[in-house]
């Protein structure tokens, strides 16, 4: 049985976490942690009493705070994972704080502070005291097409595209979009080893809201769309295991560019289903922190024998 | 006599023209002429912006850093404007062209986005740039809502703020409702207007945005932009003065900046074509034209229909890997047909 197979049957004790941001994405998290039988939430710490995400916390039963990072550090023993949604800058400081009590931390933030993950990818390192960075949405959904596109054919240029709806872009994404930017580039680059690489995003207010996507551009000399669509497919299967609305919707080669067209639904009890970036890097850090807990049940069954 | 200030982004929004290959040689005798024209503002850059250059909306011939050098050792009196939109350029950008010397910086969102600028805006006022908000596809956007997105790009420290009619779509009366709603909402802050000419509206449009109290127009020499092209500089100039706003502008000079950049900017001048009326009435980014005509041909699909595709999916500048969607489905449903 996999480590996560093995968590998510339940055999595992339940670990204590705690989520700091009371925006969608900590709104999201929260719901999934609810779904997960062994992440135990025991604090939602956000800034203003009256946030929609605090009340939400609570009716699922949760205790909430409005006391911020500073309330998460006065929780008695620490936390076995902190996920922490809220801002690059917040994220920097939070970390600095969280480091010393070896948490786990989630990073949902674009601060580019610890080691990236992306499940399909890198696996899941699971440690303690260590700082586990999500990247970005549009990072999450290209990385495993960059990668794989990487190992199999060779590419000189990558170009990263995601379009967000307007409606489920918050406060700090808007204000991230350097931070966005630098780090999804950041991690194109690490998974590809292909240094020349750019990365964009857009904001849509299209009406109905556009659904999450992202097109992966590369320059690939001689490449056959057919032979692309079939390196493709298996990485948008493996990517369903744990974002069941991941899709690749098209796959277009003129010359020597090739163009991936990929959309992310999401499966969520909070969010709209057009807010697969919301989604996607949730789904990701849920599977992050469900491995913790796995691992953390083998060094304390080892220790108790 | 009420003063109106020109800005003339024909080295920047002209280049979707000719697929931003401008190169160092025509950039630098273009804004030399302007500069002897004495047209306050000449803009500089990829026809999306600074960091613009990729893929998506085209590689640029020319980098920033040297079209920002180059144009600026041709400015005397002209002041050098930039552009930048936020999730394609960054601050590191905006640092880069301040280092070069640009002195006015626009940050372009989408027309209800203006909270994406927020940081940006601030860095300029920080760094000590005029900073300029404009709020693109305003034709997606009522009066009201450009006016409270003005508003707030003001608020964010924007000290110039105007609309780019991005798709051509607008008439006159539209350009009046919503420079009225925009001029009530920021007091004494600049408004801005920036036509295109799609359904050849572009003079006469920006007439109207200075009659109901833009004071920054935007125009390109003979039209040179995207689609149909802009407003034409060296005609709003001399239509501005006759309708009693000065622009200080020298009119022979900027004649024959109009001559020099059809000589050595542009294949040919821009004209209304057929496919930049379909745009415009579609309300469909000009920068796309090449684009979808270049994919539509390629998939044997009627161009018009994938402009109005685009359309009614409501894209927005920068969505430009939809064209291809948009193309991959309306050949797939001649093919099921």
């Amino acid at each position: 049985m996999t480590e996560l197979a093995e968590s998510r049957s339940g055999a595992v004790d339940p670990v204590r976490v705690a989520v700091i941001g009371t925006g969608a994405i900590g709104q999201d998290l929260v719901s999934k942690i609810h779904r997960s039988s062994v992440l135990d939430c025991r604090l939602v710490a956000g800034r203003n009493p009256d946030s929609a995400g605090l009340r939400r916390a609570a009716n699922l039963g949760y205790p909430t705070t409005a006391g911020g990072i500073e309330a998460v550090l006065a929780a008695g023993s620490p936390f076995d994972v902190v996920f922490d949604a809220t801002s690059a800058a917040s994220h920097r400081k939070h970390w600095r704080l969280l480091e010393p009590l070896g948490t786990v931390v989630v990073d949902m933030t674009p601060s580019n502070i610890g080691q990236m993950v992306v499940p399909t990818v890198t696996g899941i390192q699971a440690g303690t005291g260590r700082n586990v960075n999500l990247i970005s949405c549009g990072g999450q959904a290209s990385v495993p097409v960059v990668h794989a596109l990487a190992t199999n054919f060779r590419v000189t240029y990558f170009e990263v595209v995601s379009t967000v709806a307007s409606a489920v872009a918050g406060r700090a994404t808007r204000m991230n979009l350097d931070e966005y930017v630098a780090t999804t580039g950041h991690a194109v680059t690490t998974f590809s080893g292909v240094s020349d690489v750019k990365a964009i995003l857009n904001i849509s207010p299209a009406v109905p809201p556009a659904t999450f996507r992202t097109a992966v551009h590369a320059r690939i000399d001689g490449a056959d769309a057919a032979v692309v669509r079939a390196v493709l497919d298996p990485v948008a299967e493996q990517m369903r295991t744990f974002a069941p609305g991941y899709e690749i919707t098209g796959c277009t080669v003129i010359g020597d560019r090739v163009t991936v067209a990929l959309q992310v639904t999401a499966n969520s009890d909070v969010l709209p289903v057009y807010a697969g970036n919301l989604d996607i890097i949730n789904s990701a850090a849920i599977m992050v922190a469900e491995q913790h807990a796995a691992a953390l049940h083998r060094t304390r069954r080892e220790a108790a024998r | 006599m009420r003063n109106v200030v020109i800005h003339d982004p024909t080295l920047r929004d002209g280049q979707h023209a000719v697929k931003h290959q401008l190169g160092a040689d025509a950039l630098r005798r273009y804004a030399e002429a302007a500069d002897t024209a004495r047209i306050p503002v000449v803009e500089v850059g990829h026809g999306n912006g600074l960091g613009a250059s990729s893929f998506q909306v085209g590689s640029a011939a020319v980098s920033d850093d040297e079209m920002l050098s180059t144009v600026r050792e041709s400015l005397r009196h002209s002041r050098m404007g930039v552009f930048m939109l936020p999730g394609w350029g960054t601050c590191g950008d905006l640092r880069k062209a301040i280092d070069h010397g640009a002195d006015v910086v626009r940050i372009g969102v989408h027309a209800t986005e203006s909270s994406l600028a927020e940081r940006h805006l601030g860095f300029l006022r920080e760094a000590g740039a005029e900073a300029h908000c404009v709020l693109m596809m305003s034709h997606m956007a009522s009066p009201a809502e450009l006016a409270e997105h003005a508003a707030q790009a003001v608020g964010f420290g924007a000290q110039g703020v105007g609309i780019m009619d991005s798709a051509g779509h607008f008439l006159s009366s539209d350009v009046t409702a919503r420079i009225s709603a925009m001029v009530d909402a920021v007091g004494t802050v600049p408004v801005i207007f920036h036509g295109h000419n799609n359904l050849g509206m572009a003079v006469a449009n920006s007439v109207a945005a200075v009659d109901a109290g833009a004071s920054i127009i935007d125009g390109c020499a003979r039209g040179f932009g995207a689609g149909a092209g802009n407003t034409q500089l060296e005609v709003l100039v001399p239509v501005l003065e006759r309708h009693g706003y000065a622009t200080g502008i020298d009119l022979y000079a900027l004649l024959d900046a109009a001559d020099l950049a059809e000589r050595e900017l542009m294949p040919a001048p821009p004209v209304t074509a057929s496919m930049s009326i379909v745009s415009g009435l579609a309300g469909v980014f000009s920068g796309f034209k090449h684009r979808v005509v270049e994919l539509s041909a390629l998939a044997g699909v009627d161009p018009r229909d994938v402009f109005f595709e685009l359309g009614r999916r409501q894209s927005i500048a920068g969505q430009e890997d939809l064209i291809v969607d948009v193309v991959a489905e309306l050949s797939a449903r001649q093919t099921t047909r």
